[in-house]
This record gives C-alpha cells, sequence and structure tokens, in this order.
C-alpha cells in the first residue's frame, strides 16, 4: 500500500505551519510535538502508521472553518480524525498533512424527545448518545462494536452500522442533519429535525464518504423508544450451508430479526475458549438470532423462528429466559475478535458483503483460500445482511506473513465481489481496499465518484489517498469524452 | 417538437451520446406523470424512456429487487405482494392528485424522492435505492451502489439521485430493498377537538415502545371522520397477535388525550391510502408540503391559518403538513411562517405552469449550499442537458 508522494516543501513548512495554525485556534489546540503526535499516529488498522505533519483539535465551528479555509489557501493537506477507531485506515495522518481532530467537540448540545431527536457535536461516541437518552427509555438503534469509543462524526463518515442494522438500518437511515464546514471553509447546515430536506440529498452523500469532502461540526440524529423486550437465541448447525438455508427461511417466512449472526467452528471455539458463553463446540456453524419489540410479538415470533430454524436442521437450539442469559449468548460473539486475538498474534478483519445465497460457495472457497496461502480463518458473520467479517490469522513477526494475509483478504474481497457482493459492507473502503477499487467498478464509474468530490474539493487536499486508486485531476475529468471509452492517463499518480 | 425513445440501455447510451453532441437539453419522461411536479421544463426535444421497463431479477429471500426504471410502481407493488413483501416507503399514488391516467413508474418514484406514512417508522424511499446504472449528462454509462442490502463501497450516488428529479443522470437500471409485508393492521383513533392535544396524542404513540407504523393528525373537518374533533390516528401493522397487543396498550396510554377508537384493517386501509395520496384536499387549489419538527406543525398551521383560508392535515406525527390554498401570494405567507416556526422545508406539490414558474417550488436554499447542489449538478451534467431548471 503506497500513499501519494509527501510533498518535501510541505514537511520543510511544518514549524511555520504551527505557527500559523496558533494564530486561528487557542495555542494549546495545536500538537506537534513527536511525543504528543505519537497518540495519533494510526487508527484501529494499526498495521499502518504515519506520524502526521501537526495535529489540530479546534473547539468551535468557527475555529474549523478557519484552519479549513488557511490549510486550502496555503494548499495543505487535512486528514479529519473522530476517535480514531476506523477499521479501514480512513483517519491515518499524511506526512504532510495536518491532522484535524474533532475531539474537543464532545457536547450533547439539545436532547428532543417531543421530535425524537438529539442534536449533539460530532466527537461524543455513539453510545454516549444511548447514554444521554436511555433515562427516558430511549436509544441511537446503530450499534458498531466499537460504540464505547467511536464518534458519531467519524460513524457519519463511514456509514457506520453493527449488529442491529438489519432491522434497523446504518447510520444514513438514522441522521437527521449535519453542520459541515467545507474545504472552503463554509459552514453548511443540511437537515435538521424535520425529514427529507429536498433538493440534492448532501446528508446522504455526506454519510460514508469517508472524510474526504466536509468536516462534520454538528449532528442531528433519530433516537428510538427501547424495544419493550429482547430475546436470543443459539442455534447449532452441522454445516454452514444448512446454517445459511436457516437464515433465508427465516427471511422468506416475513420475520426481520433485530439481528442474525453466525460463526464458523474455529470462531466458536475461540470466543467459548475465552468466554465460555455456553456455545456448541461440536457445531460447524452457530446462529444467534435476537428478535426484540412488544414482549407478545416477540414471544410469538421466537415461537415461529424456533420451528423455521429446527425445519433447516439445527442440532441445538436455546432460548434466552433471562436478560442475563441473553447478554451471556451475546458475550461469545461481543468477543470474538479478542478470542481469536488469543489464539493469533496477529489478525486482520475483513469486511465484504455478499448475496446471501452465496455464503455455502463462499465458505468453500475460503477453505480451499486458506489452504493456499497456508493461513487460519476464522469467520464471523452478520448473517442477515450478508455481511462476512473472515478473521485471517497471522504472525506479524513472521517475515512476510502480513503480505501473505493481505494478499488472502484481497482474494476474499475479490471473491465477494465475483459472486455478486462488494468490497465493503461497513467498514469502508479507507486505504485498506483503496486499491480494489477497480475490482468493483469500472474506471468510469470511479470517475464519476470523483467529479462528484471535484464539486466539494477540486484541489484534493481533504483526506486524499483514501477510498480513490487512482487521483484524477479535476481538470481533467471536467473534460468531456470525444470518444467512447477510456483514455489512459499513463501521467497521473496511481499510489 | 422531437421525441427520442431509447428501447434498451445500448440505445440509451447512444441517444445520450448525441444529446451531449448535439448539446441538446431534453426533458426526460417515462409516464410523464409528474410533470406537474418541481419547475415546468421547456425543451423541444423529449428523451421518452417509457421502454426501458421490465423487473429484471426479483430475489425475496435476500430482499431485493432489481428492475428497469419505467416499470409502472403498481406492477412492482403487485410483483411484491405476491410474495407478501413490499416497498416499504409506501410511496404516494398521485394519480388523483395531478390527474393522471396512471400512477407512473418505480424510477419516477425514485427520482422524486416519494415517501408516504411509513416514512416515519420505515425510511424514505431514498434508503431503499441500493444501486443503479444510468448514463450521466456526460453521455457515459456508470453504475454506483450495488445489488446487496449492505454495503459502504464508494459515495453514496443512489442516494444523490433520489431527489434529483432527472436533473443528474438517465437511469435504466435500479435495484432496491424489499421488506415483509405486514400481516395485519389497525388504527387507533384519538379524538379531541383541540387540535394541539391530537397531535400530542400523536407524538405520545411514537414515545411509547408500540412500534406505531404511521400517525397522521386530521385537524377538524378535514375528513369526514373528523367533523367534531380533531383525530390523531395511529396505524400499527404486524402479526395479528402484536398489532392487538399494541392497539390495546396504546389506546390505555393515550386515553388521556381523548376519546379512542379503533378502525379496522379495511377502513385504515383506505384511510391511509387518502392520506398518502393526498385526497384530503379539494380539487383545484394550489397544494403545499411542508416538512417541519413535528412538534412544530400544529403550532405553522395556527400562524398560517391565521393569515390565510386553508384545507390542512398532518403526517408523520405532524412533520408533514399538507395544505391547500388558493392564494397567489401562498409561499410567501407559508415560507415566512415557517421560518418563523423553527424552519423546515415547504414544496409546492401542485400548482399552475404559471404559478410554478413565478415562484420557488422547493425550499429556497442559503446561497453556499445552493452553490454546491449546481457544482454537483455540473459533475454529472456539465452542459444542462437534463431537465433543465427542473429544481
Amino acid at each position: 500500500m503506497q500513499m501519494p508522494k509527501a510533498d518535501e516543501t510541505t514537511i520543510a513548512r511544518r514549524a511555520q505551519i504551527a505557527d500559523a495554525l496558533r494564530q486561528l485556534v487557542p495555542s494549546d489546540c495545536v500538537i506537534d510535538s513527536e511525543s504528543s503526535m505519537k497518540a495519533y499516529d494510526s487508527d484501529g488498522l494499526s498495521a499502518y502508521r504515519q506520524m502526521p505533519l501537526v495535529v489540530v483539535l479546534p473547539e468551535t465551528t468557527e475555529q474549523v472553518a478557519k484552519v479549513m479555509k488557511w490549510c486550502r489557501d496555503e494548499g495543505v493537506k487535512i486528514v479529519p480524525r473522530g476517535a480514531g477507531t476506523s477499521l479501514s485506515g480512513g483517519a491515518l495522518p499524511l506526512a504532510d498533512g495536518v491532522l484535524l481532530g474533532l475531539g474537543k467537540f464532545n457536547k450533547i448540545l439539545d436532547i428532543d424527545y417531543e421530535n425524537r431527536a438529539v442534536v449533539t457535536q460530532p466527537g461524543v461516541t455513539n453510545l454516549g448518545i444511548t447514554h444521554a437518552v436511555e433515562d427516558e427509555g430511549f436509544y441511537y438503534a446503530p450499534d458498531p462494536s466499537s460504540q464505547i469509543a467511536c464518534s458519531i462524526g467519524g460513524n457519519i463518515a463511514e456509514n457506520s452500522g453493527g449488529v442491529h442494522c438489519l432491522k434497523y438500518g446504518l447510520t444514513t437511515n438514522n441522521v437527521l442533519g449535519v453542520e459541515i464546514v467545507t474545504i472552503d471553509g463554509e459552514v453548511l447546515r443540511i437537515g435538521g429535525k424535520h425529514l427529507d430536506s429536498g433538493h440534492l440529498d448532501i446528508l446522504g452523500l455526506m454519510t460514508g464518504s469517508e472524510g474526504l469532502l466536509g468536516v462534520v461540526t454538528e449532528v442531528t440524529v433519530r433516537i428510538l423508544k427501547k424495544p419493550a423486550t429482547q430475546r436470543a437465541m443459539l442455534v447449532g448447525f452441522d454445516s454452514a450451508q444448512e446454517a445459511g438455508q436457516a437464515v433465508s427461511n427465516v427471511i422468506a417466512a416475513g420475520i426481520i430479526p433485530a439481528g442474525m449472526e453466525m460463526m464458523d467452528a474455529p470462531a466458536i471455539n475461540a470466543a467459548e475458549d475465552f468466554v465460555n458463553a455456553g456455545y456448541p463446540r461440536d457445531a460447524a456453524a452457530l446462529l444467534i438470532v435476537e428478535l426484540d419489540g412488544p414482549e407478545v410479538e416477540v414471544d410469538f415470533l421466537v415461537e415461529c423462528v424456533g420451528d423455521i430454524v429446527k425445519s433447516s436442521g439445527a442440532t441445538s437450539l436455546r432460548m434466552s429466559q433471562s436478560e442475563e442469559e441473553r447478554n451471556q449468548f451475546w458475550a461469545g460473539r461481543k468477543s470474538a475478535f479478542p478470542a481469536v486475538g488469543r489464539i493469533s498474534p496477529d489478525y486482520l478483519c475483513m469486511d465484504g458483503t455478499i448475496p446471501r445465497k452465496a455464503l455455502p460457495e463462499m465458505l468453500t472457497r475460503m477453505a480451499s483460500m486458506s489452504q493456499k496461502y497456508g493461513l487460519r480463518v476464522a469467520n464471523v458473520f452478520h448473517a442477515g445482511d450478508g455481511n462476512l467479517h473472515p478473521l485471517i490469522l497471522f504472525d506479524a513477526n513472521v517475515e512476510g506473513e502480513l503480505a501473505l494475509a493481505e494478499e488472502f483478504g484481497n482474494d476474499i474481497l475479490r471473491n465477494c465481489v465475483e459472486l455478486g457482493g462488494v468490497l465493503t459492507g461497513e467498514h469502508g473502503v479507507g486505504v485498506e481496499k483503496r486499491d480494489l477499487m477497480d475490482e468493483m467498478f469500472t474506471q468510469e464509474d470511479l470517475k464519476q465518484q470523483q467529479r462528484v468530490k471535484c464539486a466539494f474539493d477540486p484541489q484534493h487536499l481533504l483526506n486524499p489517498g483514501k477510498v480513490f486508486p487512482v487521483l484524477h485531476r479535476c481538470a481533467e475529468l471536467g473534460r468531456m469524452h470525444v470518444h467512447k471509452g477510456d483514455e489512459p492517463h499513463p501521467d497521473l499518480p496511481r499510489f | 417538437m422531437t421525441i427520442i425513445a431509447p428501447q434498451n440501455f445500448a440505445d440509451l447510451t447512444d441517444a445520450m451520446m448525441k444529446i451531449v453532441a448535439d448539446n441538446t437539453p431534453v426533458t426526460i419522461a417515462a409516464g410523464g406523470t409528474k410533470q406537474g411536479l418541481g419547475k415546468p421544463v421547456k425543451t423541444d426535444n423529449h428523451l421518452d424512456v417509457s421502454a426501458l421497463a421490465g423487473v429484471m431479477d426479483y430475489e425475496p429471500e435476500e430482499l431485493i429487487i432489481t428492475t428497469h426504471a419505467a416499470t409502472p410502481l403498481v406492477e412492482i407493488e403487485a410483483l411484491l405482494a405476491k410474495h407478501n413483501q413490499m416497498l416499504a416507503f409506501e410511496p404516494p399514488h398521485l394519480d388523483r392528485l395531478y390527474g393522471t391516467a396512471n400512477t407512473g413508474t418505480i424510477g419516477g418514484a425514485l427520482m422524486a424522492n416519494l415517501s408516504g406514512p411509513r416514512r416515519l417508522s420505515q425510511g424514505a424511499a431514498r434508503d431503499f435505492l441500493l444501486g443503479f446504472e444510468g448514463v450521466s449528462g456526460r453521455g457515459t454509462a456508470f453504475r454506483s451502489g450495488s445489488k446487496v442490502v449492505k454495503n459502504v463501497t464508494g459515495y453514496d450516488l443512489s442516494k444523490l439521485l433520489c431527489g434529483s428529479f432527472g436533473t443528474l443522470a438517465v437511469i435504466d437500471e435500479m435495484t432496491l430493498k424489499t421488506l415483509p409485508a405486514p400481516e395485519t393492521s389497525l388504527s387507533l383513533i384519538v379524538a379531541n377537538p383541540d387540535l394541539e392535544q391530537a397531535a400530542a396524542a400523536a407524538r405520545a404513540a411514537l414515545k411509547t415502545a408500540y412500534e406505531p407504523s404511521a400517525t397522521a393528525i386530521l385537524p377538524q373537518g378535514a375528513h369526514q371522520m373528523s367533523q367534531s374533533a380533531a383525530l390523531a390516528v395511529i396505524r400499527f401493522e404486524g402479526v395479528a397477535v402484536s398489532v392487538n397487543d399494541r392497539f390495546e396498550k396504546t389506546q390505555k396510554e393515550l386515553a388521556p388525550f381523548g376519546h379512542t377508537d379503533k378502525l379496522e384493517m379495511a377502513a385504515s386501509e383506505t384511510l391511509w391510502r387518502d392520506i398518502a395520496d393526498v385526497a384530503l384536499l379539494p380539487e383545484g387549489r394550489q397544494i403545499w408540503r411542508i416538512s417541519l419538527a413535528p412538534s412544530q406543525g400544529p403550532i405553522l398551521l395556527q400562524d398560517i391559518a391565521q393569515q390565510m383560508d386553508v384545507d390542512a392535515y398532518f403526517d408523520w406525527a405532524g412533520g408533514l403538513l399538507w395544505l391547500s390554498s388558493d392564494r397567489h401570494d401562498a409561499h410567501q405567507i407559508i415560507r415566512q411562517a415557517l421560518a418563523h416556526n423553527g424552519g423546515g422545508h415547504a414544496t409546492l406539490m401542485r400548482g399552475s405552469d404559471e404559478l410554478r414558474e413565478a415562484v420557488d417550488v422547493f425550499e429556497p436554499l442559503a446561497k453556499p449550499l445552493a452553490a454546491l447542489n449546481k457544482r454537483i449538478q455540473d459533475a454529472f451534467d456539465p452542459h444542462g442537458l437534463l431537465n433543465p431548471g427542473r429544481l
């Protein structure tokens, strides 16, 4: 993985840039000492590290606007950062870029139960929103696994999901409004406590744009009343095929559970060794199905799902009888990553989506890839929506094994696309999947996306090197095609 | 007037390349049922995409349907219903509103981002478009999104296309997320002579865990059922055992707000169809659709009603105000009142060509945001060839 060539002139101006930024924000909001910047050299994709040019932590929207405009005028790149939990390297710093942290935007501004909306600064954590409203029985639905740490601003950048997004949607389906600062230093307000603003849906475009279009400085989200009851079921199967079919059968019966998670044998055993959740060790695949809603409905649907999984070949079935037991069912799934971390020095977490019907084929392919690369893989899936999280086990201290694991991961994602799926279901493209983008999109598809980028940031100053494998100059993209097909541009930087 | 009528996607691409080469602005339509919505478009050339019709792939178990954009909306709805599924955003059928022969196409519904009562609980049209293939105003074919329900690869251009009224690209193939249709439904009615009390009942229903799928508010006189009091209408959908249980519990909880009653499935469905389709407002007058914070709805209506004679009702728990007027300056009164009451978005949904030419059909944007909208449009259609001026 290669990042755009750092601009030596900018790097040489480092001290001057830090001084200039101190004129725009309180001086303690600018960090340029090596030791203090170390905390920002990586995000959740810790295989990649890079010291930023300088870190700036503004306190107000106005300060963000000043920093953005100054950087634009000076041609200095900016990498926005929320809590730094991205799993795809979305907040990976650039050697010649200012790291713009939103950590000081940590206040909830307005809780409005009457309109079921919370207005918050972007640095507030995902779970922080729920904590602020849970006394009244409300919550914020999207629940990425990092929700204790990840920020709502970062959730917007990545369009974060979670185990319950099968029923409640991704971030994009739960956000009502944003305030953004553009690279020009303009402050734009889009949406609010009302729905569907009309004009072009810039709110929808911003969500999942991975920090390439603007910096989010305020967010309005929809909150929901907590479901009256939640029950989970643990279902064992002799094969992943049967488990996959059971998932399809549940949905075909018209039931959308709150969550439907699958684990394969290596994941089941790693989790069981770690937290002793009571998972069936002899099962080849385990389903966790959670139903939530009014009590009468949940009781009814638990029976329905029970019948369906039994007739789909379930070898074991347990239904949670208490909240404690439900949490125990989830404990194994939720600790799957650290559990795998115990049985392997390192692991890579992949994130592709496939049509659910392709699951058996994908698992067969994954087994043969595992043999080919000589690396073990444990699988956890958001089975309801076909989102896979294969965990590739490797040892970074063994020469070449990281590269091998990455190639294995790329192979998995290529297969996802080949089977009709996508490169990323919820973690984002970032730097991790950037160079695979043309597996899924044609050059023209990618150019059209970059033309949208040019409408916001014609100089490619915001988070360059993420998402797009080739940085086309905006002037180049603006030209009309005279001939059919793509003209090669050998002069373009490819990284 | 020249009509260009591509028969398939290859034709469409060729036609678009020619349109671009000749620099010919076009009006794009399939059924043409929404020509009364948006600014009037005046071009000598029409791009008739009605041949780009037909369902390509429907996999109920994957919760997706892939279709050509000009497939009639009712055809999609009927197909899904056969498999006990639905378009969860409950697209309104606006044939009665616009006096058209049919309800138009799935593409038209998406490009106008039209969502009905279930918007409140399940999301808007834009939440259900997973991916598409189309031809931009540069004459180049491109794809975005995918055919799976969970995807964050690249910018979500599907969102941009929804509500773009054909000003960015001409769409052919589109993949939508489907959901299981509810087994049954019914509605709870709460009657109170005080509009604010009825509205408070509708909002209170959303603060329970009983999951209403839709809540409307009918001011006194807005409907034959609301002759003597304002009504909150609260719909429950799902499996029968749950629907009945939620109805009863909500009824108990909302009793302090007024007299309660039950509307059984058939009557409930008819009423909600009328609410979705804007059939409660009188014919002939201009119609406005105002999206705002739900608690502000009744306050805004009161403010407007003091200044002019209106017919009105609310969907989305008060967050969507449908309003009719015959005043030529209605737009000023509405937008000023909206600005004074927390802001939102007022759209002229029906009005004569002259009126739509004279006033802002969509809520005017702040300058920097308008400029950004224009730059995004230019990124797709730099010469302004697609439905020029519609937005």
